[in-house]
């Protein structure tokens, strides 16, 4: 008899902990859930309300694979954030709670109404509800909206969000309250508080779609006595129906009824569950197993399950019921960086708008049905006012066309390729999958590009969005995805390609595109009206395609699914998922 | 009639050759080893992708058994098409490259140590003795995770994959040495006693010339066993890095990075092969390493059958 080696042993022993934590982290159940109401069906949670209800009580869980850039209201820009904050936040506007494209139509909501402007569109007058109370009990004052606008202009407290505030409003230096030298932090002077129930804009130039980013949540009031600067998102003051119990950083969130609030202040949403819990950073094959077992009733993500439950999805038609594909108006693409040499010559960045195969690609992101169709512009065709074009033969060479790129890349002086690095969000599956497709297909011209992977929570903040590291890393190119700001060309382009939006840190105008001719459009789109108005985003999408600063991919599309417990769930238009703000659990 | 003395070496070559199970897995190492050197050469580029070869609503590959065809032998990876023999063999490479230069670290550590403290006896045993214990206790798994998290991406004149591989090696191998050290250093006390020391030490040879010319010749045995039962374990290792996400950078094939994109991706559920396939690689690598590691003790040193 010979006596194994302790190697052996040990060996063995690696091997049964690869395997056990192999299944620990995706304990699935091949058990399929059952569909319980007749109102289910594959994609009626597009254009109707599936399950409908108004029972209260019960747990409601979510899950993701990543984790959000914060839970401040002022210091979010992921689309599920905005969508999800509606639960513990008020900001002066928002998106009509309702199905189909009614769920983009702008409604006021610690506002009293949409608000009226001066004659000349420089100074625009709000009120707001008189009886809103915070959790604690005190009652909301147009001073705490002023303040919870200040404090988005200190980019190195409040680094990620939209950049707005400080290019429409009329005092652009001002530092933020945190470095604000005056007495009551009240040094912003181009937001008027006269008193306690309204509020003044003044604006630098006439801005018609002011209301409109007034609906982000960094217009929800915070108390200035209770701000804690960036641990403010540990415990953000709720004026929504739930409130902060417990916040484990990069782990859970758990939400309780907000007994402060009043659902007469806040029709657009519901406070049915006794309990809502968000688990982070579970891993997406884990999500998409305990959504398809009923464990939790959607991905917070909202963008999508990964391939294997998609096959599973679209292979039962038991689940496919409770599936949506949604059109989500959201775009995946890449930024050329066009200060990061030689991606600042303009035929390198062309030479990598021909080379890459497009269909690749597509399929990293999830093939048609749910990764979406292939993008020749950065504008998706819901905006009012896309206009298709091809410039670089994604359309009609969509598996690449290396030939044009090796002209252009003789043209830029590169006839034999360069190399470049590329960023991409790690903990992203189908991003990855695409960044290494990408990777795959610029080779074949000789370009050759190193992946570099990081987390999404610091993804705007730290990397990508910090153009000083993108220049010291030499990052050339960049994975993004982007959904309109609001529904209209402005909302969606503005922050991705106008000169004046490139910010520091949480920069998302990563190609650092500052092209005059677009920067003139966005001007001039601010002085006309009507269809001269929505005639110019057509143009700024053609502009920057041919400063190819933007590598388009595809049109998304994400295969939801929604467990059967869960009620009242429908793909609000706004944000291409679902409105976590009316959600209810069947016990 | 001349009958010829054997050497140790020849003795043990024909112990050897008679262990069917040692020479199987020998065979299958020396396999292993030539298809790392020579297989990438051969194979097609692993990171093409071929997605006319995926179904692009259920995202597996087209065809039975992961899309096996003449073209892709073992198949190809599901969402991208990438072919799968290719990203086997050029991850044997880094596999088994790996694993080889994390032992001849972790021996040469371990030797050394082993040797100065089994037999210079005394305070110096202790505190190595002492060290090694403290090694053995550090929880490796941790250790390497947080270090991955904080090196650059350039330092040492090093960066990207080349940088990872170094800092792999490193890990693994710096951190087993005391398993060889612990061997070594038994054998040397036990060595240090017998009388051809004795004698060589009152015909007036010191301490260097007794550790190297008397002492080591008689540890090559044991070093050399146990280096290659350490083999096996330093790729499991190597593995279990990768499939944690602090190996090589995307899209490097690995064996542990094809395992966790099975599982974190979920595709062993839509396409089982595209598992079994990096799965059944570590395993027979293993085995053959292990197998032969043992048959080769057993060649060497009769007494531990």
């Amino acid at each position: 008899m010979k006596r194994r080696s302790t190697f052996a042993v040990t060996a063995v022993g690696a091997i049964a902990a690869l395997v056990i934590s192999a299944c620990s982290s995706s304990g699935t159940s091949s058990s399929t859930p059952t569909s319980t109401t007749g109102a289910a069906a594959f994609n009626a949670g597009v254009t109707s309300v599936v399950n409908p209800s108004s029972a209260k009580g019960g747990t409601l869980t979510l899950a993701l694979s990543s984790t959000p850039d914060s839970f401040d209201p002022g210091n979010t820009y992921y689309a599920w954030v905005l969508d999800f904050v509606n639960l513990y936040t008020m900001p002066l506007f928002m998106y009509k709670s309702c199905p189909g494209t009614c769920g983009a139509q702008l409604v006021p909501d610690l506002a009293t109404d949409l608000g009226t402007v001066s004659d000349n569109g420089l100074t625009w007058t709000f009120h707001i509800q008189p009886n809103v109370k915070y959790e604690d009990g005190t009652v909301v004052t147009s001073q705490d909206v002023k303040y919870a606008v200040e404090r988005t202009y200190d980019r190195t407290v409040m680094a990620n969000g939209p950049t707005y505030y400080q290019v429409l409003l009329a005092d652009p230096k001002y530092p933020g309250p945190y470095k604000d030298r005056a007495k009551n932090l009240m040094g912003l002077t181009s937001v008027q508080t006269p008193d306690a129930t309204t509020i003044v804009f003044h604006l630098l130039a006439p801005f018609p779609d002011l209301p409109y980013v007034l609906a982000f949540p960094n217009t929800s009031p915070v108390p200035a006595a209770k701000d804690t600067g960036s641990n403010y998102q540990l415990h953000p003051l709720s004026t929504g129906p739930y409130k902060f119990q417990s916040y484990q950083l990069n782990k859970q969130l758990t939400l309780v009824p907000n007994t402060q609030w009043n659902p007469a202040t806040d029709p657009n949403a519901k406070q049915l569950p006794s309990k809502i819990v968000v688990n982070l950073n579970v891993n997406q094959a884990d999500v998409d197993n305990r959504l398809l077992a009923g464990d939790i009733a959607a991905d917070a993500q909202g963008t999508g399950v990964a391939a294997a439950a998609q096959a599973r999805i679209l292979a039962n038609p038991n689940l496919k019921a409770n599936a949506d594909s949604a059109f989500t108006g959201r775009a995946w693409f890449a930024y050329l960086n066009t200060k990061v040499a030689p991606m600042n010559n303009l035929h390198c960045r062309e030479a990598v708008e021909y080379a890459v195969n497009k269909v690749n690609v597509q399929t990293a992101w999830g093939g048609p049905a749910a990764g979406g169709a292939i993008a020749s512009t950065l504008m998706p065709p819901v905006i009012a006012g896309y206009k298709s074009f091809d410039l670089y033969n994604a359309l009609s060479k969509p598996t690449g066309d290396i030939t044009s790129a090796k002209q252009q890349l003789a043209q830029c002086g590169q006839p034999n390729g360069f190399s470049t690095n590329l960023s991409y969000r790690s903990d992203r599956p189908k991003e990855t999958a695409a960044a290494t497709a990408i990777q795959a297909s610029l080779a074949q011209a000789g370009i050759k590009v190193t992946l570099k992977g990081f987390p999404s929570g610091s993804y705007y903040t730290n990397f990508a969005g910090a153009p000083a590291y993108v220049h010291s890393h030499d990052i050339g190119i960049a994975m993004g995805g982007w959904s309109a700001d609001w529904p209209n060309g402005f909302g969606f382009l503005d922050e991705l390609v106008a000169g004046n939006t490139i910010a520091p840190t949480g920069n998302t105008n990563i190609a650092e595109l500052n092209d005059p001719v677009i920067n003139n459009l966005f001007t001039k789109s601010n002085t006309i009206t009507g269809d001269a108005r929505t005639a110019i985003w057509s143009q700024i999408d053609m502009q920057l395609m041919k400063d190819a600063a933007v590598l388009p991919m595809v049109y998304a599309r994400s295969l939801d699914y929604r467990a059967p417990s869960m009620t009242n769930a429908y793909i609000w238009d706004q944000f291409g998922m679902y409105n976590y703000a009316v959600l209810g659990v069947k016990s | 009639m001349v009958i010829e003395g054997r050497s140790l070496g020849q003795i043990a070559w024909m112990r050897l050759r008679r262990d069917k199970v040692a020479m199987g897995g020998g065979i299958v190492v020396v396999f292993l080893i030539l298809l790392a050197i020579v297989g990438p050469h051969l194979v097609q580029n692993p990171n093409v992708y071929n997605s006319n070869l995926i179904d692009p609503t259920f995202l597996r590959p087209k065809g039975a058994f992961g899309g096996i065809s003449v073209a892709h032998p073992l198949g190809v990876e599901p969402q991208t098409g990438r072919d799968l023999l290719a990203r086997i063999v050029v991850g044997a490479q880094y596999s088994l490259l790996i694993a080889f230069l994390a032992t001849v670290l972790a021996v040469s550590i371990g030797t050394f140590f082993g040797v100065v403290a089994g037999y210079s006896g005394g305070w110096l045993d202790s505190l190595i003795a002492r060290a090694m214990d403290v090694f053995l206790a550090f929880p490796l798994l941790v250790f390497a995770l947080a270090l991955a998290g904080v090196i650059p991406s350039s330092a040492f004149g090093l960066s990207g994959n080349s940088l990872r591989i170094a800092v792999l090696i490193f890990v693994i191998g710096f951190f087993n040495w005391p398993y060889m050290g612990r061997i070594i250093r038994g054998q040397t006390l036990s060595l240090r006693e017998r009388e051809f020391v004795d004698a060589a030490r009152s015909l007036g040879a010191r301490g260097p010339y007794i550790l190297f010319r008397e002492l080591l010749p008689n540890l090559v045995a044991p070093i050399l066993v146990y280096a290659t039962l350490l083999i096996p374990t330093n790729i499991l290792f190597e593995a279990a890095l990768d499939y944690l996400g602090v190996g090589l950078y995307v899209p490097t094939p690995t064996w542990g990075q094809m395992l966790s994109s099975a599982v974190q991706n979920g595709f062993y559920s839509i396409d089982p092969e595209y598992m079994l396939v990096p799965g059944l690689t570590i395993f027979i690598t293993v085995m053959a390493f292990n197998l032969f590691g043992d048959g080769l003790r057993d060649a060497l040193d009769p007494r531990t059958r």
